[in-house]
C-alpha cells in the first residue's frame, strides 16, 4: 500500500514537473517559441503549424478549446497570459475579445496590403485567416433556383414549412442575424426572424450537414447553411454523404443588392503576448500564399489572400458578390441578435 | 482503580437516556460482571469505560487519570483497555500468531510475547492458522489472548458466551476466568445470564433502563436483592402485595416491599403461612416437575418440585424467614 | 447549562474535525466560488432569460430527470435482478456486457443515434436493402435524447443494484418463503424497499450526469438548464448569469440530495449482513431463452448498436484519422486517466474517513458537499478551478517579482495539477459511494478493536480496514478511471499544451460536425474504458 502511494506521489511530481515548464514564460526568450489559443482544430492546421516551424524554427504551443472558453481563459489569466495568438472560427467573438481589451493593435505593412479592408479590424486588432459563406441548398429536383433571391424571400409565406436550418445557439446564425440587424435595422431584423420561424420545416436541431441531410431526405426544400460543409459533403468517405451533396445546388443569396453574408476565421494578437514579434509573423505565414493555399485545399474554405485560388470545387461554384460590411459591425450586434432571435423564439 | 460517576448518555439529545446517573468504583484485580436485560445500557456503559463513545455527563476515573468527562476525552488508543468483543473482531486477514501480536507494536519480544498468550490461551500450534479456520470457541480464546497480550489495566468483555452453545459455555467459562484470574487483571464482563455472573464475579452491577439498581457481592445479590427486579433476577420471585399477603394470611408492615422466591415455596409441607392451590399443567423437565399453580386469589404462579405424584389441589406455602425485605 | 454544551464542544472538537473541514473545503473550493455569486446576482440579461427561456429551461430539464430516473431504473434494477436471480445460458457474458454502455460518452452515443435514424443513416440504408420506404423516425428531441441519457447511464443503477441483489439479499429471500410469499410477492414487497439505499446511490450520480448533460442536449436541440448556462456565458456575453444559473443548479443539486437523504432515514438497515442469494433459479428452457432475449435489450442499444454503427464510420474514416500520433495520444490518455482515479481515491478516503472519525455531526453533513462537483458541467468547474489557482499564482508571482526580481509564469494554472484538481473536483462522487459502502461492511467492532488494542485511526485504516476493503476502493478506481477517459475534453481549457487524449480528439471531431471520423478515437476510448470494466464485474462477483 505504502509503496503504491510513493508511486503515485512521484508519478504525479514528474507529470507537473515536465508541464508546467512549458507554462511559464521568462518573457526574454523571444526566439523560441508562441502559444497559440485556437478554436481550429483540423489535421490541416497542425499541418501549417510544422511548417512554420520549419521555417523559422519558432515552436508553436497549442491549447485547443472553443473560442468563449479560450477568451474566458485569457481574461482571468490577465497581464501573466501566456498566449500570444487568438484563433477563433467567426467575427463575433474576435470583436467580443476586443471588446474585453485582450488584443492589441498590430502595424503590419504585409496584412495590411494581402487581406481586404472589411476582413480585418479598422484598429488593425485581428485579421482574417479563411472566409465562409453562408449560402443557401436546395433540392435540386423541387426547387429552382430561379425562386431563390434574398435572405428576405426565405422570410416569406412562399416557403411556409419548407426552410432548414439550425439553432439560434449557433454563432453562425447568430452572425448572419447580426448582419441582418446592420442591414435592415432591428425592427425589421426581428421581423425576418419570425418570419424565418413561421417557415421551419421543424424546430431546429442538428449541425449544417443535418440540415442538408434534412433537405435530401424531404422534410423541408431549402437550407441555410455554411458553404464548407457542403464541400465537406461532397468529398466525404461516406457514400451517402456525398450523394446528399451532390444532390443540393447551391446559391448564394443578395447578389442583386449587397451581398452574400461571410463569415471569417481570423486571429489577432492578445494584448499581453510575451512574444508579440514572433506572433507577428505568424500570422503572416497564415496568409501567405504557401498557407493560404493549404487552407483553400484542405477545408473548402475561401482565402482571404486574393493571389490564391481556391479549391476547384469552389471555383465550379463560381465568384460571388459578398457582403463587404466591416465584420467588426458583427460582433458588436451579436448579443442584440441573439436577444432578438429569443423573442422571435427562434429556437 | 476503575471510578465512574454519574455518568449519563443519551443517543437523542436528551430525549431518552441510555445511561442515567450511572456511579460506581471498582478495586483493582476484581472480576465484575454487569447484568441486566437488552436495552438496559451495558454495552453503552462500557464502550464509555472504553472510549468508543463520550460522556453526556458524569466523569470516568481510571487509575487515577481522568479519561472521560465533558471537557475531556481521552481516546480508546491511548487507554490501555483491553476489549473482547461479542463477535471477537478477529482480524479475518491475519493469521493468530499476526492478530495476538497487533497490540505489541511498543514491546520488545513482540513473538515471545504472543505466543505465551496463545499458550496460555491452550491454543499452541495453531500460531498460522486463520480465524475462519477456528471454532466459535478457538475463536473466542484469541480474542481473549489478543486482548490480553498488550498488559491491559482493564479488560472488558462484551457478552462473551452469548454465541456458545450451553455445554460449550460453562467449560469456556471456568476456563476464560481461570485465565483472567492468573494474570490477575481487572475484569468487566457484560451479560445478561445471571448464571455466568453468579459463577464468576467477585461483585455483579445490575443496570435496568440506564440506571444502577445495585451493585453487590453474589450472595448478597440474592439474600438482600434491594428491588423485586433484581430478586427475579435470580429465579421467579412473587411480590407479595396485599392481595397475595391476604391469600397466605400473611400480614406485612407497609413500610417496605416484600417478596418470596418461588423456590422457597414449599409443596404439601409445614409451613408457617400457607394457602390452596389448583395444579393447572404439569410439565416434566428432567430434574423434577414444573407446575402451574391457580391460587384462590386467581393468580398463577409457577413452581418446580422433585416430587413425582402432584394432586389436583395442593397446599403451597413459604416460611417468614425466606420472606425478601426490599426497599420501598 | 450552555457552558456544559460549550465544553463538549471543545473537547469533542479535534484534529479530525479540522481535517474533514480542511478537505471539504480543499474539494469543494471551486463549487464555493460558484455558489458564492449567488449573493452578487445575476447580469443583465437575466430579466431576458427569465422571460423569454427559464421556463422551458426548467421544464426540458425535469422532464428529462423523471424520463431518465424511470428508464434507469427499469433497465438497471431490472436487469440486476435477472442477472442475478437466475440461470440462463450467457449469463455470465451479460453480466459485464450490461455495464459496457457506460464506456460511450453520452455525446458520441448522441451523435451515433442520430446517424442512424438520420438521412443516409444505417436504418434508411438497411430498410433500402429490404425493398421498404425509409420512414424516419426523428429522434432528436426530448423523448430521444431521454432515451440516449438513460442507455447510457442506467449501468449506474445496475452495478449499485446488482451488488446489494448479489450480497444482501438471500437471507430475506429464504424468510419470505418461509412465510408463504413467494419470489414476486418477496422481491416487492421486500427486497426492493431494501435495496433503496443502494439503488438510489447510483441513480443519484444517474441524475448529475443527467444534469450536466451539455453535447448531447445540443445536439439534440433539447433546451435545457446547461444549455442555458453556456448560452447565457457566452451567446449572451454574460459570465455573471451563467455563474448564477450554475449555482442555481448547485442548489438544485443539493435539494436533490437532501431529498435522498431524508428517504434514506426511514431505512434504518439493522445488519448490512452477508448473505449471499444462491443457488440460482433454474426455470425452464423457454424462459431462460425469454430472459436472456430481454436483456439482449438494453445490451444491444446500449452497447452493440452504437459499437457497430462507430465501428462503420471507423472503417470508412480510418485512413484520415488514424496515425502514429494515436498510439501516443491513447497512452497519455491512460497515463491521465490512472493518476487521477489513484488521487481521487485518495481525496475519497480522506473525504469518508475524516468525517467518520470526527464527533461533530454538523462536520459530517457539511462535508457531503464534496460530491457536488460531479453535477456541475466540466466547463464551469473549470472557471471554478481557475479563480483560486489564479488568484495563488498571481500573488506567488507578484511575490517573486517584487522579492526576487524573478519573472516567472503560472506555476499551479495551465500544469496537470490544476487539471487533475478539476477531474478530482469533478470526480470524487463516483468513488465515493463504492468506498463508503463496501467500509460498511465491515463489522464496526473491527476496526473499534484495533483501536482498543492502542492503534489510531489512520493506521487502523490501513492496517485493517482497506485491506478488507479492497474490492470497493478498486470499484471506485476503475469507474472513475473510465469517467476520466469520457469526458476529458470538458476542461480543454485548464490542460497544459502537449496533453492531447482521445476524449479530446473525439471531442474535437464531434464538435466539428465530423461525427464519422470521431468513431476511430471513440472506439480506442471505448476499448481502453471496456477491459477494467469487465474486471470490475470480476470484483463485484467474487465480493
Amino acid at each position: 500500500m505504502k509503496k503504491i502511494m510513493i508511486a503515485s506521489l512521484s508519478f504525479l511530481v514528474l507529470f507537473s514537473c515536465t508541464n508546467s515548464g512549458e507554462n511559464g514564460e521568462n518573457g526574454t526568450d523571444e526566439h523560441s517559441e508562441i502559444n497559440v489559443y485556437t478554436h481550429r482544430h483540423y489535421e490541416s492546421d497542425q499541418e501549417l503549424f510544422k511548417l512554420f516551424e520549419e521555417q523559422t524554427g519558432i515552436q508553436v504551443n497549442v491549447i485547443n478549446a472553443s473560442a468563449d472558453e479560450l477568451i474566458q481563459k485569457i481574461s482571468m489569466e490577465g497581464s501573466h497570459s501566456p498566449a500570444d495568438v487568438l484563433i477563433t472560427v467567426d467575427a463575433g467573438r474576435l470583436e467580443r475579445a476586443k471588446s474585453l481589451d485582450l488584443l492589441q493593435p498590430i502595424e503590419s505593412e504585409v496584412l495590411a496590403e494581402t487581406i481586404p479592408a472589411h476582413l480585418r479590424d479598422p484598429a488593425n486588432q485581428w485579421f482574417a485567416l479563411t472566409k465562409r459563406a453562408r449560402v443557401i441548398v436546395y433540392d435540386k429536383d423541387r426547387v429552382q433556383p430561379e425562386q431563390l433571391s434574398t435572405y428576405e424571400d426565405l422570410a416569406t409565406d412562399k416557403w411556409k414549412g419548407k426552410l432548414l436550418t439550425r439553432s439560434s445557439e449557433n454563432i453562425y446564425n447568430q452572425s448572419l442575424m447580426a448582419s441582418m440587424v446592420v442591414n435592415l435595422g432591428e425592427e425589421r431584423a426581428k421581423e425576418w426572424a419570425e418570419g424565418i420561424v413561421q417557415n421551419f420545416a421543424r424546430t431546429p436541431k442538428g449541425s449544417d450537414r443535418d440540415q442538408v441531410k434534412a433537405v435530401v431526405g424531404g422534410e423541408g426544400d431549402i437550407a441555410i447553411v455554411n458553404s464548407y460543409y457542403l464541400g465537406q459533403l461532397i468529398h466525404s468517405s461516406d457514400p451517402e454523404e456525398v450523394r446528399v451533396g451532390q444532390q443540393v445546388g447551391i446559391f448564394f443569396p443578395n447578389q442583386d443588392d449587397r451581398g452574400t453574408h461571410i463569415n471569417i476565421s481570423g486571429a489577432g494578437v492578445a494584448k499581453y503576448a510575451p512574444h508579440k514579434e514572433n506572433a507577428i509573423r505568424f500570422i503572416e505565414f497564415l496568409i501567405s500564399e504557401e498557407a493560404q493555399g493549404i487552407f483553400a485545399r484542405s477545408n473548402y474554405e475561401y482565402p482571404v489572400n486574393e493571389k490564391v485560388a481556391p479549391a476547384e470545387l469552389l471555383q465550379q461554384w463560381g465568384t460571388f458578390k459578398e457582403d463587404t460590411l466591416n465584420l467588426a459591425e458583427l460582433g458588436q450586434n451579436n448579443k442584440r441578435a441573439v436577444i432578438l432571435m429569443d423573442e422571435a423564439n427562434w429556437k | 482503580m476503575l471510578h465512574v460517576q454519574s455518568v449519563s448518555k443519551s443517543f437523542d439529545k436528551g430525549k431518552n437516556f441510555a445511561l442515567n446517573d450511572v456511579s460506581f468504583q471498582l478495586k483493582a484485580g476484581e472480576v465484575s460482571a454487569i447484568v441486566g436485560e437488552s436495552g438496559s445500557g451495558k454495552t453503552t456503559l462500557v464502550r464509555l469505560i472504553a472510549g468508543l463513545e463520550a460522556t453526556d455527563g458524569g466523569h470516568i476515573v481510571l487509575n487515577g487519570q481522568e479519561v472521560s468527562s465533558a471537557r475531556r476525552m481521552v481516546p480508546p488508543e491511548k487507554r490501555n483497555v483491553g476489549l473482547v468483543f461479542q463477535d471477537y473482531a478477529l482480524f479475518p486477514h491475519f493469521d493468530l500468531l499476526k492478530n495476538v501480536m497487533y497490540g505489541l507494536s511498543k514491546m520488545k519480544n513482540k513473538t515471545e510475547r504472543a505466543r505465551e498468550m496463545l499458550q496460555l490461551v491452550g491454543l499452541e500450534g495453531l500460531e498460522h492458522r486463520y480465524p475462519y479456520q477456528l471454532s466459535g470457541g478457538q475463536q473466542q480464546r484469541v480474542a481473549l489472548a489478543r486482548a490480553l497480550a498488550p498488559n491491559p489495566s482493564l479488560l472488558i468483555l462484551d457478552e462473551p458466551f452469548s454465541n456458545l452453545d450451553a455445554m460449550l459455555r460453562t467449560h469456556l467459562r471456568s476456563q476464560v476466568f481461570e485465565i483472567i484470574k492468573k494474570t490477575g487483571v481487572t475484569a468487566i464482563f457484560v451479560t445478561h445470564d445471571t448464571q455466568d455472573a453468579l459463577a464468576v464475579a467477585d461483585r455483579i452491577l445490575i443496570l435496568q433502563q440506564g440506571r444502577l439498581v445495585q451493585h453487590d457481592q453474589p450472595a448478597n445479590l440474592y439474600t438482600k436483592p434491594s428491588t423485586l427486579y433484581v430478586a427475579s433476577l435470580f429465579g421467579n420471585t412473587i411480590h407479595l402485595d396485599q392481595e397475595m399477603q391476604s391469600t397466605f394470611a400473611c400480614p406485612l408492615s407497609e413500610h417496605c416491599s416484600y417478596a418470596i422466591r418461588n423456590e422457597h415455596l414449599c409443596i404439601d409441607k409445614e409451613c408457617e403461612y400457607v394457602t390452596e392451590a389448583q395444579v393447572l399443567k404439569k410439565t416434566f423437565i428432567g430434574s423434577g416437575t414444573h407446575l402451574v399453580l391457580r391460587l384462590e386469589n386467581g393468580q398463577n404462579i409457577s413452581v418446580v418440585t422433585r416430587a413425582t405424584d402432584v394432586a389436583e389441589h395442593i397446599r403451597i406455602g413459604f416460611n417468614s424467614t425466606d420472606i425478601l425485605e426490599l426497599a420501598k | 447549562m450552555w457552558n456544559v454544551r460549550a465544553n463538549r464542544l471543545i473537547r469533542d472538537t479535534d484534529r479530525w474535525s479540522v481535517a474533514t473541514l480542511a478537505i471539504t473545503v480543499f474539494i469543494a473550493l471551486p463549487i464555493l466560488f460558484i455558489a458564492v455569486s449567488l449573493f452578487s446576482g445575476p447580469g443583465e440579461t437575466w430579466q431576458h432569460l427569465v422571460q423569454n427561456l427559464l421556463l422551458d429551461y426548467v421544464g426540458n430539464t425535469v422532464f428529462l430527470v423523471l424520463v431518465c430516473s424511470i428508464l434507469t431504473l427499469l433497465c438497471g434494477v431490472g436487469s440486476a435482478w435477472l442477472v442475478t436471480r437466475f440461470e440462463f445460458p450467457l449469463r455470465k457474458q451479460c453480466e459485464w456486457l450490461l455495464i459496457l454502455p457506460l464506456t460511450i460518452p453520452s455525446y458520441i452515443m448522441g451523435y451515433t443515434y442520430a446517424g442512424v435514424f438520420d438521412y443516409g443513416g444505417s436504418i434508411e440504408l438497411l430498410m433500402r436493402f429490404a425493398g421498404w420506404d425509409f420512414i424516419r423516425v426523428d429522434i432528436m428531441n426530448r423523448w430521444g435524447l431521454a432515451f440516449i441519457l438513460s442507455i447510457s447511464l442506467f449501468p449506474y443503477v445496475y452495478v449499485s443494484a446488482r451488488s446489494f441483489f448479489l450480497n444482501q439479499s438471500g437471507n430475506i429471500l429464504e424468510a419470505s418463503k418461509m412465510l408463504g410469499v413467494g419470489e414476486m410477492g418477496a422481491f416487492f414487497k421486500l427486497i426492493l424497499p431494501l435495496a433503496r439505499p443502494a439503488i438510489i446511490a447510483g441513480l443519484i450520480l444517474v441524475w448529475m450526469e443527467v444534469l450536466n448533460d451539455y453535447g448531447a442536449a445540443k445536439y439534440f436541440g433539447v433546451n435545457t438548464f446547461v444549455t442555458g448556462i453556456f448560452r447565457a456565458w457566452f451567446a449572451l456575453e454574460e459570465p455573471d448569469t451563467a455563474i448564477y444559473l450554475s449555482a442555481l443548479l448547485i442548489v438544485i443539486v443539493l435539494v436533490l440530495l437532501m431529498l435522498e437523504r431524508w428517504q434514506r432515514k426511514n431505512i434504518r438497515i439493522a445488519s448490512l449482513k452477508y448473505s449471499p442469494l444462491s443457488p440460482r433459479r433454474i426455470t425452464g428452457k423457454w424462459m431462460q431463452w425469454f430472459i436472456l432475449v430481454v436483456l439482449l435489450v438494453p445490451i444491444a442499444l446500449g452497447f452493440i448498436i452504437p459499437l457497430a454503427q462507430l465501428i462503420y464510420w471507423a472503417f470508412l474514416t480510418a485512413a484520415q484519422v488514424f496515425n502514429t500520433d494515436f498510439l501516443y495520444i491513447s497512452f497519455q490518455s491512460l497515463g491521465i486517466g490512472l493518476v487521477t482515479a489513484l488521487i481521487t481515491i485518495w481525496f475519497a478516503l480522506g473525504l469518508i474517513y475524516f468525517s467518520k472519525w470526527n464527533n461533530l455531526v454538523s462536520v459530517r453533513n457539511v462535508s457531503k458537499i464534496g460530491i457536488l462537483g460531479y453535477a456541475m458541467p466540466g466547463a464551469v468547474i473549470a472557471i471554478g478551478v481557475m479563480i483560486p489557482t489564479l488568484a495563488l499564482d498571481k500573488w506567488i508571482i507578484g511575490m517573486m517579482e517584487q522579492h526576487f526580481g524573478l519573472n516567472i509564469g503560472f506555476l499551479i494554472h495551465g500544469s496537470m495539477v490544476a487539471l487533475v484538481y478539476a477531474y478530482m473536483v469533478r470526480f470524487l462522487a463516483v468513488a465515493y459511494h463504492p468506498i463508503e459502502s463496501s467500509g460498511q461492511k465491515i463489522s464496526k467492532s473491527i476496526p473499534d478493536s484495533s483501536k482498543m488494542l492502542g492503534i489510531g485511526n489512520i493506521r487502523t485504516l490501513f492496517r485493517i480496514e482497506l485491506p478488507l476493503m479492497k474490492s470497493g476502493v478498486l470499484s471506485a478506481f476503475i469507474l472513475v478511471f473510465v469517467d476520466v477517459m469520457k469526458k476529458l475534453p470538458l476542461t480543454l481549457i485548464l490542460k497544459p499544451y502537449q496533453v492531447n487524449t482521445l476524449a479530446v480528439k473525439a471531442y474535437e471531431y464531434a464538435s466539428d460536425e465530423r461525427v464519422m471520423e470521431a468513431a476511430l478515437p471513440s472506439l480506442f476510448i471505448i476499448a481502453t474504458a471496456a477491459i477494467p470494466i469487465i474486471f470490475l464485474n470480476r470484483l463485484q462477483v467474487t465480493d
